[in-house]
């Protein structure tokens, strides 16, 4: 199973927002730019993560009038103590925006 | 232009998701007013189909698809050059002073005549075939049943036109044996294609109910 492996720098990019303020539900996008990933990394690990029990997901209202309701995440407890194993003490310094 | 691109590509991105990841289709829909606000709509409708892709393969509707794409590359459209490819190879036996080949013994004014009368409709009745496989392609990779089913009655019935007209006018139907044959296995996988299709949308139905 994937969750045994060892994470992926991408992943423990994602984990490291997610898990700056574990009750707060995060958009696709902020995520994006806060981690440098691009669409085709993130969704991916989102999809993989929700699967794996890692990442809740739910509909949010829109901030502003007229767009369409966002998807929003945050992690779950077993995420949680997942991103507690997986991030090393120190901040992640991998090269943002380089993943595609 | 950036922008109607991007959402033909999201758009894209989405269909390929299928029904079994919606939610993540329309996420990333709602997310792409963000990346326009941004100034990047392509770049992120780019990732998206790229993240599609990714997961096409790991669901059942993702695998549908793309044997639908391989349908259609690899067998549909061929048969199209094909017929198209036989209606110019007989537009050509058929400018012969004597008629058309295997048309008897010698040369015979009535039967000539009668061939050279009948050309223009055969030619067209090829060409249709031809048009009727681009055509089928197109909604194999739609997925419009409807228009298949009725796409496929027509090549059916144009085979069924050119195999009386080719047994009356050359009394020889061994050119379309060949052909016969592959519009069999055509219409064989287009078949089981139809039946993969009802037994993923039976279960994504049944899922949806579960919920």
């Amino acid at each position: 199973m994937g969750r045994n492996r060892r994470p992926s720098k991408q992943m423990l990019l994602l984990l490291e927002a997610l898990s700056a303020h574990t009750q707060q539900w995060r958009h696709g996008y902020d995520l994006m730019k806060e981690t440098g990933l691009l669409s085709g990394t993130l969704y991916p690990l989102l999809i993989r993560m929700t699967d794996q029990g890692l990442v809740e997901a739910e509909w949010r209202e829109p901030e502003h009038p007229g767009r369409p309701a966002r998807h929003a995440y945050r992690l779950t407890n077993a995420g949680v103590a997942f991103a507690r194993a997986a991030i090393p003490a120190g901040p992640i310094t991998f090269a943002k925006a380089s993943f595609a | 232009m950036t922008q109607a691109v991007s959402r033909a590509l999201l758009s894209l991105a989405s269909r390929s998701l299928g029904s079994d990841r919606r939610t993540w289709a329309m996420a990333m829909e709602a997310e792409f007013e963000e990346a326009v606000e941004d100034g990047k709509p392509m770049m992120f409708a780019i990732g998206c189909l790229f993240a599609a892709w990714r997961e096409i393969g790991k669901h059942n509707e993702g695998r549908l698809i793309l044997a639908n794409y391989a349908l259609a590359l690899g067998l549909l459209i061929p048969m199209a050059a094909l017929q198209f490819q036989q209606a110019v190879g007989f537009l050509s036996s058929a400018e012969s002073p004597f008629g058309m080949q295997g048309a008897g013994a010698g040369p015979n004014l009535y039967v000539i005549w009668s061939q050279n009368s009948a050309i223009p409709i055969l030619l067209i009745t090829w060409l249709l075939l031809g048009m009727a496989h681009l055509c089928l392609a197109w909604m194999l990779v739609e997925g419009d049943w409807p228009r298949i089913v009725k796409c496929g009655t027509l090549i059916g019935a144009a085979m069924i036109t050119l195999s009386l007209f080719m047994s009356v006018l050359m009394l020889d139907l061994s050119p379309l044996r060949a052909q016969v044959a592959e519009l069999a296995i055509e219409l064989a996988a287009v078949v089981s294609i139809s039946r993969w299709h009802m037994r993923v949308f039976a279960d994504a139905s049944r899922e949806m109910l579960a919920r």
